[in-house]
């Protein structure tokens, strides 16, 4: 299915939640506990008028049967906010990689291949357990409470002024203590997390550190270095447990007060804190069974408290990848291939192109450029060669000025019929995971098998294709060398060239020794045949069998 | 033979990871593998791991015990209070100090749990990174993480954080669970034997028997959403860093729907896992019911016999309440359980190995020799390598030359010992390599030199950075040694990354000098700035360097051509071919 890439604009953040039918019942079903809690009280209060068994019998039955509501409840609304929230999640990534697919390669502020694939793929992941844990446990906190402290109040004001004390003091303390200290906390994890990012640098360059014979000594140093970072992290640790530890002290005491005050209550040694007439056995009992399911909601809440950073940063990063920078001239691949169309002519006239931020590459540039001719561009570093490249084929947008390709004028609504006609052959080509054949066809229409045999013999990628047997490549093309990796790139072409009318081809005999140079630019020169060629080099050999040479000098 | 008719070797081979080869007992295998990864992390604390899970267990029934008391507590009031005379008698000093001392105790253990507990898994892990990187480190390890760095590096993260749930979401909540099954057990049991045992029994086979369960179940669904995410991460940075190509070849949406595809499949994955985790806690909800109610009939049938009293009964039921809650905590750790034996699966063969000693190359010998050498890379069916015979003398200086992919490098790894010969002899002397790259490392610049020598002083840094060219340019910036170098650290030109490569192969005084491409990409002057000062220090050194270049070639006395894997030429200076093959290699 083809279906063109709608442009985002910068930073629209949806609201996620996971608030619905679902969400409601799955918090809602802490409050089952009301009426069980009664039952059981009422079958102790039973048990004490000595009515025996027949006291226990009904509650047992509708406790069962209540418990079975309520953890069908739980389960029933957990499937939906996780629904709700995995949706929301997949929602997320597609729009990301939309966004992602429509920045400009040349844009400076693009993230890096490492960082996206990161924020996309697992920093993604939190804003599930965000949904899914923090939301509800969130939801559940402001309901459970509320609902409980008038029920208990109609009972006894006393114990619910207990509780109605000590549950506001737990975010109060844990603010106090917790807040600074937590944050803390957070930088010392990341740190902690920074352990890992430690062994992987030392990895990746393994080859030295044998080389330098260094293994013991790096292995020891990572390992101090981690014992010192968990004294360390320890240290901060130690303050910031103190506000989990408050949070126990303060539901522990709520429950201990609450049952103390029950207790002397029904031994008749505090008469007051009940509307007038004193409590019975069952609705003590009531009251104390209610007392740590008050708290419940609380401790659990306070479980899940990094999730809600980690999700909130989730989304954030997920919205930063999304936003502004340069973007393609139009992303749309609804474009139909044309079978050995006829050698095009390039056209600029008055183009003006600037870096971001940085001083114009070109101003008023003119460049004529007749079908089928073969031309050179030199120039110093920073003249803007390659950009003028990736202007031609729509990889950024060009400030002003006109760009035709066969007299058809580079628009949003042209630019993909026309990248269709051209052939590219970039610097560092990327190597997909896949096989070395998926790696040349790139998977489009119209490269058929036949024509990837016969681009893989042009490039002699055959000797590759065996050196890795049936081996997906990939991941930043560890597995190719520089020599095999610009073979793979001329593969490319060469599988693309019968429907290409012009080619655009980036230091093709860029870090090659002369051999490989010499066998690669008669191949280049070979598919041109018939074909527009437009060349970035600094190979003096290989400008000087062009048509033509062009050179650009930066702009002052 | 199999179905067909076909010898089994015939079939082409499918990656089948998750199937173990026959003859190693399936049972065994898993065991050893949980036995290596467990092995650092309880021997490195052990103590504190114990007193983490007793601590954890201590606070769980602290927590039983108060509530318990508490419901005994009013209801024994309540019935004292009918009269006045047994409210005097009544008690209240032992009851209410309890209950205080339990509120207080349970604050302070679930500090010290989380002190302690954490501690021990920090611990625990610092030597498991530890141990980790001796086993990349050794050769036929190194070579396979550098082969795939990015994805098995990702891997390597993933499973050391996977590794941390094994003992803070799974051995601690377990131990603490199995204390509360047996403190119900012992109160129930002290007033009906019956009662207790089966109590303490029913909740540790169900809660248990849950987590077991789910630990199984979660495996499957734990390996495809690793693998999914894996897809998920490899098809954004092909999006990424091939955008170019992709946008060139018309396929940026269809990678946009390759990656929603990827997300598709993860998707599936977490809602299998979410669907064990809501089962789990079904489960959990239904056997809490389920014991509640039970020891609600049980006691108001003691009751009726006249067994127990009420406030019996009271303590009863609300320790039956509690004693099933800390199984709820094993929930999350049971589900993570799948994704801990995928990491202990990947983690424990570069645990489990034994140190490998140093391979024999290391010959007094000052002369390198080969005999009959041939050698192949890992995963590769041609030879890199045939049959190549060769001695270098003392103080000799070969330049390797050839086109791309004819075994020049493949030849310095076998000469280095990086790569093991398929057959053949290898006698190297101490040596040192010096990479394609300059990898420089996330430290100062003192300690990424001191790689090479850990005992150098300053004084001697700075002479071998004088001698590379490089002291110039560090005194010129604010840190001078202490400039923290590599990711976000100063970034070096390519011309001082490659001084700098210089001056850690000064400080390692070493007979042989093995150069790969060392001054490849460099601007022509700084590299023969480069190549004038390596030349100067390896005097009475032999030096090998691999290479294009012509430049580089220069500097040796002994050209060896490579061709396929074959030496085609051995050519000395003075000879016209010597002259001749120089010519036809890249000038600057």
């Amino acid at each position: 299915m083809i279906r063109p890439i709608q442009p985002t604009s910068a930073s629209i953040q949806p609201a996620v939640t996971t608030a619905g039918a679902g969400g409601w019942v799955h918090g809602g079903a802490a409050l089952v506990w009301l009426p069980q809690a009664a039952l059981l009280a009422a079958a102790v209060q039973g048990l004490a008028d000595g009515r025996g068994f027949d006291a226990v019998l009904l509650p047992a039955v509708g406790v069962m049967l209540l418990g079975l509501l309520r953890a069908a409840c739980e389960a029933w609304g957990a499937r939906q906010v996780f629904g709700s929230a995995r949706t929301q999640l997949s929602a997320l990534r597609a729009q990301a990689a939309t966004a992602l697919a429509g920045r400009s390669p040349l844009d400076s502020s693009r993230p890096a291949s490492g960082l996206a694939a990161s924020v996309v793929a697992e920093q993604a992941e939190a804003l599930v357990p965000y949904l899914v844990r923090f939301q509800p446990a969130r939801r559940r906190a402001m309901l459970v409470p509320l609902v409980f402290l008038p029920v208990i109040a109609w009972f006894s004001w006393v114990a619910a002024l207990v509780l109605l004390i000590a549950a506001p003091l737990i975010p109060m303390f844990m603010a106090i203590v917790g807040w600074r200290a937590k944050a803390a906390s957070e930088a010392q994890l990341v740190e902690m997390g920074g352990m890992n990012a430690f062994l992987l640098d030392r990895l990746r360059g393994l080859a030295t550190l044998r080389s330098l014979g260094a293994i013991d000594a790096t292995a020891r140093r990572l390992g101090e270095s981690a014992q010192s970072l968990r004294r360390r992290t320890m240290a901060v640790l130690r303050i910031a447990f103190l506000s989990s530890a408050l949070l126990e002290l303060f539901s522990a005491l709520g429950v201990a007060m609450v049952a103390a005050y029950i207790g002397f209550h029904l031994l008749g040694t505090l008469t007051f804190g009940t509307w007038g007439r004193p409590l019975s056995l069952g609705e003590g009992l009531f009251v104390l069974l209610l007392a740590p399911a008050f708290f419940d909601p609380l401790r659990e809440l306070s479980a899940v408290w990094h999730d809600r950073a980690s999700g909130e940063a989730a989304l954030d990063a997920l919205d930063r990848l999304s936003q502004g920078g340069l973007r393609l001239v139009g992303t749309s691949s609804d474009a139909t291939v044309n079978e050995s169309p006829a050698a095009a002519s390039v056209e600029i006239r008055k183009l003006d192109f600037a870096h971001a931020g940085e001083s114009t590459v070109f101003h008023d540039f003119d460049l004529h450029i007749t079908a089928g001719e073969h031309v050179a561009v030199m120039g110093p570093s920073g003249a803007g060669k390659t950009a003028l490249l990736s202007l031609i084929a729509g990889l950024v947008p060009a400030t002003a000025g006109d760009i035709s390709i066969g007299g058809v004028t580079l628009t949003e609504d042209t630019s993909a019929s026309l990248r269709r006609q051209i052939g590219w052959m970039g610097q560092r080509p990327h190597v997909f995971a896949g096989s070395v054949q998926d790696n040349v066809a790139l998977g489009r229409d119209g490269v058929d098998r036949a024509q990837v045999d016969a681009a893989m013999r042009i490039a002699d990628l055959g000797s590759v294709a065996q050196a890795h047997p049936g081996v997906a490549l990939g991941e930043g093309g560890t597995g190719l060398s520089g020599g095999e990796a610009v073979r793979l790139a001329l593969a490319r072409i060469a599988a693309s060239s019968s429907h290409a009318s012009l080619l655009l081809v980036d230091e093709p005999t860029a870090h090659l020794d002369t051999e490989t140079a010499v066998r690669v630019a008669d191949a280049l020169i070979e598919l041109a045949r018939d074909r527009t060629l437009i060349a970035v080099t600094h190979d003096p050999v290989f400008a000087a069998r062009m048509d033509r040479v062009i050179r650009l000098e930066a702009c002052a | 033979m199999n179905a067909n008719g076909l010898p089994v070797a015939a079939l082409p081979p499918v990656a089948r990871p998750s199937k173990l080869p026959p003859m190693v007992p399936v049972r065994h295998r898993r065991r050893d593998e949980l036995h290596a990864v467990l092995r650092p992390f309880l021997a490195s604390a052990p103590q504190r791991l114990a007193l983490g899970a007793a601590m954890a267990a201590l606070t769980v029934l602290a927590g039983m015990a108060l509530l318990g008391l508490s419901g005994w507590f009013i209801t024994a009031t309540a019935i004292a209070g009918t009269s006045v005379t047994t409210a005097l008698m009544f008690d209240v000093f032992m009851p209410s100090a309890g209950i205080r001392l339990l509120a207080l105790g349970r604050t302070a253990s679930r500090y010290g749990e989380r002190l302690v507990t954490h501690d021990a898994t920090f611990a625990a892990l610092a030597d498991l990174r530890e141990q980790l990187f001796r086993g990349w480190a050794r050769p036929d390890a190194a070579r396979q993480l550098l082969a795939r760095p990015a994805r098995l590096l990702f891997r390597l993260t993933a499973d050391i954080d996977a590794l941390e749930s094994l003992y803070l979401r799974l051995l601690v909540p377990a131990l603490a669970a199995l204390g509360a099954a047996l403190l119900a057990g012992i109160v129930l049991g002290a007033m009906q034997l019956w009662l207790g045992i089966g109590l303490a029994l029913w909740v540790i086979a169900a809660g248990w028997g849950i987590a077991w369960t789910v630990a199984r179940l979660a495996h499957p669904a734990a390996v495809r959403r690793a693998q999914a995410i894996e897809a998920l991460r490899q098809r954004a940075v092909d999006l990424v860093a091939g955008q170019t190509e992709l946008a060139m070849a018309g396929r940026l949406a269809a990678q946009c729907d390759a990656l929603a595809a990827a997300d598709a499949r993860l998707a599936r994955a977490d809602s299998a896992l979410n669907r064990l985790d809501t089962g789990a806690g079904f489960a959990y909800g239904i056997a809490g019911t389920v014991t509640l109610t039970a020891v609600l009939l049980a006691a108001g049938l003691l009751v009726e016999r006249g067994t127990i009293g009420v406030p019996a009964a009271a303590l009863a039921l609300l320790i039956a309440l509690t004693a099933t809650e800390p199984f709820a905590a094993l929930r999350r750790g049971a589900l993570e359980a799948g994704r801990t034996r995928l990491a202990v699966r990947r983690l424990a063969p570069r645990l489990s190995a034994p140190e490998s000693a140093p391979t024999g190359t290391a010959a007094t010998t000052s002369a390198v020799r080969l005999d009959r050498v041939s050698a192949a890379h890992a995963g590769s069916r041609i030879d890199a390598l045939r049959d190549i015979s060769l001695t270098i003398g003392a103080g000799e200086r070969v330049a390797l030359i050839g086109v791309s992919g004819a075994g020049k490098s493949t030849l310095l790894s076998v000469i280095s010992g990086e790569l093991a010969p398929q057959s053949g002899r290898v006698r190297t002397p101490v040596h040192c390599l010096l990479t394609q790259r300059t990898e420089l490392f996330q430290d100062s610049l003192r300690d990424n030199l001191r790689l090479a020598d850990p005992a150098a002083d300053d004084a001697r840094l700075w002479n071998v950075l004088e001698a590379a060219g490089l002291a110039a340019d560090i005194r010129n910036t604010a840190c001078g040694l202490d400039t923290p170098l590599g990711e976000g650290g100063l970034g070096l030109s390519g011309g001082q990354l490659r001084r700098l490569a210089l001056a850690r192969l000064l400080l390692r005084d070493m007979p042989l000098w093995l150069l790969d491409e060392p001054t490849e990409a460099l601007d022509a002057d700084i590299a023969h700035d480069v190549l004038l000062r390596l030349s100067a220090q390896a005097d009475g050194r032999t030096l090998i360097v691999a290479t294009h270049l012509r430049r580089e070639a220069e500097t040796a006395d002994r050209l060896l051509r490579l061709h396929d894997g074959r030496i085609v030429a051995d050519l000395r200076r003075g000879s016209p071919e010597f002259t001749a093959a120089l010519l036809t290699l890249r000038a600057d």
